[in-house]
């Protein structure tokens, strides 16, 4: 019996041994294959901006990533490149996603108390409707939009952009707002209720309160896709006043781009800068919101 | 009157009912509230959402160019789609090859890193930031930008190749190469599935591994039966976002072609050529068909992936 035991353990320290060698050698592997992976995911990204730094005749000349000098005429160049300058662009972005933001914050999460938190008739049915709007590809409404927007006289405004975030229409923000507001303690609006109190404060004073994480989340990913949005400009916008940064480098790669790569990579570099700011301050709310949105609770 | 609001008016204690004695009033008090919360909601899904589905219907069966009223052709436009539109057969080919090619590897990246990482690796909120990153930014026209230029016929790739004595093509504007460009930069931005794949792989017990190597199950034993099978639902939800946004797909094949679709429509996506349609031709009723087919097309695939999805998708409850 105690042979036995003395055998079992002498057997199982070599074999630990030799465990954590192989261990040890397989983590190694793997780093180096991330750490290869990595370098290849970012180099695009490198580049474009090293490029963005050289001076203009060195852009094409080699892939290393590393300017001989740098410069910043690219990016002059570039901010004055189209018959209005980039300036008139990124105000008109950033106006059209912080009145976006506004939107989608009140109203998407109107609905979301609604749907996690009040009882009413067809509640189901409405969040199932909620859902099913998530998969419908927008092009089947995008025509009569168009008309009815056209009829209005909004087209060359920001009001086809901005009006339908007003409206819920992100049925996204609906659907991570609801994740998040089921997982607040019932008790606390089922106790504030038996006070007397009405939805409305309930909602106001109890859980936007609490809720915070989840509307900063949704803040910045109505930014980001608000920004990167490229089709609803595209069709909406045509006067160069009313412009977006990612209609302005449209433009600028239909026009002078065989003339100018590096005014193009400077913008280009520009219009990423916002996002990528927001990715490297708030980029655990970014991956939280990702991450919730696949699981169930 | 639902089951339960019947059951719940007969609990109502008694006072209530006399401050309330009407149906109608007991109707409003339980329901106004959620209502009128949903408000805007309602405004936006009739007004914005069924509204113009319903309204997309009808004028796919007209002829209609925004400024004259539409004209009624009946199934004209579908029989033309089906049976004299080459270029429909060409964009539906172009955005099945695509969906069908960029949607299982960028899988297979997001699934085979996010197994990597969760080994306890050191580092691991580095790499996933670092992955993450491009599926943030590629969606924006500054990073088809870039794309047009890296594979362009003197662009960086083929410098890159050039090095291993390889001459690459041109390959934005070759036929045989332009579409695997955009697969490229679909699977290039393998990180928000990524993200979803660890999430969920942090969510199996940890316990049922040390069990499963304790029977002398092997790694490659514990993945195929407890890995695989306990993360069927995330590999389930990610299949269904990406292939409807892999069919949504318009950006990157805008600006790369120049909105043409070209080199010889090799990358008309079905967007593309609907968005031509509608607003270069102004043929807004055939747009609307098309747009029908394409909402019929995923409505059958996400109803597909529903219906088979009880064989082999484990649900634990």
């Amino acid at each position: 019996m105690t042979t036995d035991v003395q055998r079992l353990t002498v057997v199982t320290e070599k074999q630990t041994a030799a465990v954590k060698t192989r261990k040890r050698l397989l983590s190694i592997l793997a780093h180096v294959l991330l750490i290869g992976a990595s370098i290849l995911m970012l180099y695009p990204l490198l580049w474009m901006l090293s490029a963005s730094l050289r001076p203009e005749n060195e852009i094409f000349t080699s892939t290393s990533l590393w300017p001989s000098a740098i410069s910043l005429d690219s990016y002059f160049r570039g901010w004055n490149g189209l018959r209005l300058g980039f300036g008139t662009f990124f105000i008109n972005s950033f106006t059209i996603a912080i009145l976006a933001i506004i939107g989608n914050l009140a109203t998407c999460s109107l609905a979301a108390f609604a749907f996690a938190r009040l009882e009413f008739w067809g509640r189901g049915f409405w969040f199932a409707m909620m859902l099913a709007t998530l998969m419908l590809p927008y092009q089947v409404t995008l025509i009569p939009q168009y008309v009815l927007f056209h009829n209005l006289g909004w087209v060359n405004t920001f009001l086809p952009l901005v009006v339908p975030k007003f409206l819920a229409a992100d049925g996204f923000f609906i659907f991570l707002m609801v994740q998040f507001f089921r997982g607040i303690p019932k008790e606390l609006n089922e106790a504030a209720m038996m006070d007397g109190c009405s939805p409305w404060r309930i909602y106001w004073k109890i859980l936007l309160p609490l809720s915070t994480p989840v509307l900063a989340t949704a803040a910045i990913f109505t930014f980001i896709w608000t920004w990167d949005d490229f089709f609803g400009p595209l069709i909406y916008l045509s006067d160069i006043r009313t412009y977006t940064v990612m209609l302005g480098l449209r433009t600028f790669v239909d026009s002078s781009a065989q003339s100018d790569w590096g005014g193009l990579f400077a913008m280009s570099i520009l219009s990423l800068l916002p996002i990528f700011l927001f990715f490297l301050f708030f980029q655990r709310l970014l991956i939280e919101g990702i991450a919730t949105t696949g699981m169930k609770r | 009157m639902t089951a339960r609001s019947i059951q719940d008016a007969n609990r109502a204690p008694t006072t209530e009912r006399a401050v309330s004695p009407s149906v109608w009033s007991q109707l409003w008090s339980r329901n106004a509230g959620g209502y009128l919360f949903l408000l805007p909601w309602f405004l936006g899904f009739f007004g914005l959402t069924l509204g113009p589905m319903i309204s997309s219907l009808y004028l796919s069966f007209t002829n209609f160019d925004l400024l004259t009223a539409p004209d009624w052709v009946g199934p004209a436009n579908y029989v033309r789609i089906f049976t004299a539109d080459p270029k429909f057969s060409t964009s539906m080919r172009v955005t099945l090859f695509f969906v069908v090619f960029s949607v299982p590897l960028k899988l297979a990246f997001a699934l085979g890193v996010a197994l990597l990482l969760n080994r306890g690796m050191k580092g691991l909120p580095l790499y996933r930031a670092v992955f993450y990153l491009p599926s943030l930014l590629g969606a924006s026209v500054a990073i088809a930008v870039l794309w047009r230029q890296l594979f362009a016929g003197d662009g960086v790739v083929n410098d890159a190749l050039a090095i291993f004595g390889i001459k690459g093509p041109a390959w934005i504007s070759n036929p045989n190469y332009s579409l695997w460009t955009l697969v490229v930069l679909s699977v290039w931005q393998f990180g928000s599935p990524m993200i979803i794949f660890l999430a969920g792989l942090r969510q199996i017990p940890v316990d049922m591994y040390e069990a499963a190597s304790l029977d002398g199950a092997s790694k490659w034993r514990q993945f195929w039966k407890i890995t695989l099978p306990l993360l069927t639902p995330v590999v389930f939800f990610n299949f269904i976002i990406q292939t409807i946004e892999a069919f949504k797909s318009f950006t990157p094949a805008f600006i790369i072609s120049g909105g043409t679709g070209n080199p010889i429509n090799s990358t008309l996506f079905y967007t593309l050529y609907l968005y031509q349609e509608a607003f270069s031709f102004f043929r807004m009723g055939y747009a609307s068909a098309l747009a029908w087919i394409l909402l019929a097309i995923v409505g059958f695939f996400t109803a597909f992936s529903f219906l088979t999805s009880k064989y082999w998708v484990h649900y634990d409850d």
